[in-house]
């Protein structure tokens, strides 16, 4: 069993994610039914998994959860925004939970209890309210109370005790006004009652569940009279008032006996409660028995297929089924062809109903839409249906995914670039045949270098991932800590779909939500700050991740009042640090990233931001990246991250020196040329420098800095002008190779950290190549300069 | 094995023997992780010239020694009948460049004697045991010591 557990963390704590981002996505005021069950799946996912391997405190808080959501999606009680308070919490300390069955601390017991408490109150709190509201005015409309009669079977021990039986009754009437209509005893366990309650089944059952099993517990509603009845034209309005409720209002037999269904219901949604109509005696056992095959499977995708379907209405009555897989087996199996008239629109409306139920139930204000759709019937449910489907492919997509690895991966990436080197060996080795005689050879190895072209970028594209992983934790980081400062931030994401490499994902979500609070504390003023400003009360913050070349860009936006040009600028002073009143904004705000810079007192409320900035930018750097800032009094800040597209592969320029291919990363060339003699000069005697465009750049000899015999006349070699933070540089080499992605491999793993090189890659030969530094590089050749400067 | 072992005088085992020059050298076969013939290396910038450069090995950089240069014994052609001896060491992978490989025999503590001091670049440290297989003598190498040991450079000083 233990080694499943894995996969239900992973899962578990899949599903709390994807619970809290549809929370906060949530519109109190008008929630989409969409989003509450697609929370309420979610908690019912977890609640499924920590019962299956017993992790009983985690089920308890979910079943509480369940509850709420329960009666909220069937609409029953009106969202409120403490409740989605209170689910945010409930999903901590879901999270606390599940931290501590991976050995994490234990969650406070405590704050588990109040949680619970709160989201019990909110559930019975509303009920018992709404129920007062609308027992008095009980309608066929939308009202929750319903009159049902339930009628069970005890098992022989149970009902043989009076008290027992006392007991069952005492907490029915807890739920529901009760009316007992036949009592059980010893001879017969029966129980036959009537029920006015706004309960749902699954209350009841629960309820019932300690004396008599689930499936021997039949709920259908009270039939009293003529008002229940709108069906009576169903003959001639046809059968698409799927919005009806599947509790066999729909029954046209008024004088309905206790003739219990023996329908079983295995999901708590009461899938399957329909009644016979006559002349479709098939219709109830079949369908209930195909639906309590799949409900118990748990997986709400295929709740949700068997839920809904487009059946397009025959005049005659024949329903056509469609998309549903689950409606389709129920007409595959209980419908004996044809039905026509009355009998067979009651059966379709029975199938429907039924199968809708989970969703019907939650709509209430459509309970008469057949009446009111008499001429156009198909409209509502057809609707639904498409949504629905789509709903079911988003569902089957996610099922097409598998967890993989990602060692595994990475020894795939690693074969396939065995591969292609191995294509190129070959490719080399055939270039000397007769292309001739060889032909089929030839065409066979053009074929394998395309595809292991093809497969490499595939394989690569694996450790890809959206940011949205990343920017999906933010809303709540966002609306935390909002509350907690008074203010009010909307948040925006553009560009989720940008894709970006595994490793960097992980690494970049710190230095992010540093900059995110960042803007948040600083960036954004209080609402009444704003408005004196003239500004909406509501701050907005952004977060767009885009590509742009070979790089990621992700921006991080605020409209807040932006950085504080002269409070900057002192606060540097008073660090010694080399300012001057006529520096550029730029410059200024890179001070910013100074160490030390910090912010506790060196920033106004509004205008600074400092808090470890320098750690941001470094780690920014370590992943081969660029921070910048742009801020404009008034009107926000922006910070602009740079970051290669993945840590793995690099797009180099491969140069020839000495004999030997170094590759210089393409981000950092900003050109190259052919040097002319007159336009090199020389300082303090030998240092070199080189005049283009009107700038003096330091040239520094790549065979010189490696020592290598490399081409000493310059105007034979060639430049290649590069940038790193450092500043501009000339690297003087023999030749241009090419241009190409090459693989970065690690020196360090088996020999030492090289100065003035970041890594060694294997070159399409099989050879190895290494990756310049450029910064270190320049710094190199800086420090040359300067010390003869200076000497 | 146990690193106690590998360190002690007299460790018996099986080992890898090898020829430099005139002289026959013994490893700890357990340290090997394959033989192969000598192939172009990429020279490393500002690197000790017994370190040859790197190679490919299936992907992965290798670093190669050139155990003639490092114990002075000269010699240092390199030709189809070169070998480089892939080393597992720890976690790293490291290459030996030798003139040849000759065979792997079992060298009990019994037919293993210290060395006795005497200057010479390779320190004794490094030398485990002389053992004698019949009329040959076999330097034993203590090859992991020998590797990690700061005067190859083949680490960061850190690790």
């Amino acid at each position: 069993m233990s080694q499943f557990y894995q996969v239900f963390f992973e899962e578990t704590s899949e599903h709390l994610a994807s619970m809290e981002n549809l929370l906060l996505n949530l519109d109190v005021n008008d929630p989409s039914l969409e989003d509450l069950n697609a929370i309420f799946r979610a908690a019912h996912s977890i609640k499924g998994g920590s019962g299956t391997f017993g992790f009983t405190d985690m089920t308890s808080v979910t079943h509480v959860l369940e509850s709420l959501l329960d009666r909220l999606r069937k609409e029953e009680i009106p969202l409120l925004a403490e409740m989605v308070d209170a689910f945010l919490e409930a999903g901590d300390i879901l999270r606390a939970q599940l931290e501590h069955h991976q050995g994490g601390p234990e969650a406070e017991a405590d704050v588990i209890a109040s949680v619970c408490a709160r989201l019990n109150q909110l559930a019975v709190g509303e009920a018992a309210e709404s129920q007062e509201q609308d027992t008095p005015t009980e309608t066929t409309t939308s009202a929750p109370v319903r009159k049902i009669r339930l009628s069970c079977e005890l098992p022989a021990n149970q009902s043989q005790v009076a008290e027992s039986v006392d007991n069952l009754l005492e907490g029915l009437r807890d739920i529901a006004a009760l009316e007992v209509k036949q009592r059980p005893d010893g001879t017969d366990g029966h129980l036959i009652a009537v029920l006015t309650t706004q309960a749902c089944d699954s209350e009841l059952k629960d309820a019932l569940a300690f004396y008599c099993a689930p499936e021997d517990i039949a709920i259908q509603p009270e039939v009293e009279e003529e008002a229940y009845g709108f069906f009576d034209d169903l003959g001639d309005s046809s059968a698409t008032d799927t919005a009806d409720i599947g509790y066999g209002f729909f029954d046209d037999l008024p004088d309905q006996t206790p003739s219990v269904v023996p329908v079983s219901s295995a999901d708590d949604d009461g899938f399957g409660l329909f009644d016979d109509a006559p002349g479709a005696p098939a219709a109830s056992d079949a369908p209930s028995g195909q639906l309590a095959e799949v409900a118990p499977g748990d997986s709400p995708a295929a709740i949700e297929g068997i839920g809904y379907g487009i059946y397009v209405n025959a005049p005659g009555g024949l329903g056509l089924f469609d998309d549903a897989p689950g409606a389709e087996k129920i007409l595959q199996n209980s419908a004996p062809p044809p039905f026509c008239g009355k009998t067979a629109a009651a059966f379709v409306e029975g199938v429907g109903g039924a199968a809708s139920s989970a969703q019907a139930t939650q709509k209430p204000s459509q309970a008469d839409a057949g009446r009111r759709l008499p001429d156009n019937p198909s409209i509502e449910t057809a609707k639904s249906g498409r949504r629905d489907n789509d709903k079911t492919v988003t569902a089957a997509n996610t099922d097409t995914s598998i967890r993989v690895a990602v060692e595994k991966v990475d020894q795939l990436i690693n074969l396939v670039g065995e591969l292609v080197i191995t294509q190129a060996m070959l490719a080399e080795a055939a270039s000397n045949l007769d292309p001739v005689l060889a032909e089929k050879i030839l065409a066979g190895i053009d074929l394998l270098s395309r595809n292991t072209r093809d497969m490499q970028e595939s394989v690569m594209s694996i450790r890809m991932l959206p940011m949205s992983m990343v920017f999906s934790r933010f809303p709540r980081v966002v609306r935390d800590l909002a509350g907690k400062l008074n203010k009010q931030v909307e948040m925006k994401t553009i560009g989720d779909n940008t894709e970006l490499d595994k490793g960097l994902i992980e690494k970049i979500t710190d230095p992010l939500t540093h900059l995110v609070r960042n803007s948040l504390d600083h960036g954004i003023e209080t609402p009444d700050k704003r408005i004196a400003a003239g500004k909406n009360p509501k701050g907005t913050l952004t977060l767009k991740a885009s590509h742009q070349g070979g790089n990621v860009v992700i921006e991080v936006m605020d409209d807040g009042g932006g950085l504080n040009r002269a409070r900057i600028l002192e606060k540097a002073k008073e660090k010694g640090l080399a300012v001057s009143d006529s520096m550029t904004d730029f410059d200024v705000w890179q001070l910013i990233f100074a160490p030390g810079f910090s912010t506790a007192d060196v920033v106004t409320d509004v205008s600074g931001r400092g808090v470890g900035m320098d750690v941001v930018k470094r780690n920014i750097e370590g992943l081969g990246g660029r921070v910048e800032l742009e801020s404009s009094p008034g009107f926000g800040t922006r910070t602009v991250i740079r970051l290669p597209l993945t840590l793995a592969i690099l797009d180099g320029m491969s140069v020839g020196v000495g004999g030997e291919t170094f590759i210089v990363p393409i981000t950092t060339v900003i050109e190259s040329l052919q040097p002319r003699l007159e336009d090199i000069r020389t300082l303090a005697g030998d240092s070199r420098m080189v005049h283009i465009r009107g700038e003096y750049l330091p040239l520094i000899s790549l065979a010189e800095a490696f020592g290598l015999d490399g081409e000493a006349d310059i105007t034979k070699g060639l430049l290649v002008v590069v940038e790193a933070e450092e500043g501009k540089a000339a690297l003087f080499v023999d030749e241009l190779l090419g241009q190409q992605q090459v693989v970065i491999k690690s020196l360090e793993a088996n020999y030492r950290k090289v100065p003035g090189l970041s890594g060694a890659t294997i070159m399409g030969d099989g050879r190895v190549a290494m990756i310049i530094d450029v910064s270190a590089v320049t710094r190199m050749g800086l420090s040359q300069v300067k010390q003869r400067l200076a000497a | 094995m146990d690193y106690s072992e590998t360190t002690g005088v007299a460790a018996s085992g099986e080992y890898l023997t090898f020829t430099l020059g005139a002289e026959e050298y013994g490893i700890d076969i357990l340290k090997v992780q394959e033989i192969r013939g000598y192939d172009a290396v990429t020279k490393i910038a500002n690197a000790p010239r017994f370190i040859k450069g790197v190679i490919n090995l299936r992907g992965v950089i290798v670093p190669i020694v050139d155990l003639r240069i490092k114990f002075n014994l000269g010699g240092e052609t390199y030709d189809q009948f070169t070998v480089v001896i892939i080393l597992n060491i720890g976690k790293r992978v490291m290459g030996v460049v030798v003139d040849g490989v000759s065979d792997v025999i079992q060298l009990s503590s019994d037919n293993l004697r210290p060395a006795p001091e005497f200057g010479s670049v390779l320190d004794t440290r490094y030398i485990l045991g002389l053992g004698t297989v019949e009329e040959r003598m076999i330097i034993v190498v203590d090859i992991e010591r020998l590797m990690t040991g700061q005067e190859m450079a083949l680490m960061d000083a850190a690790v």
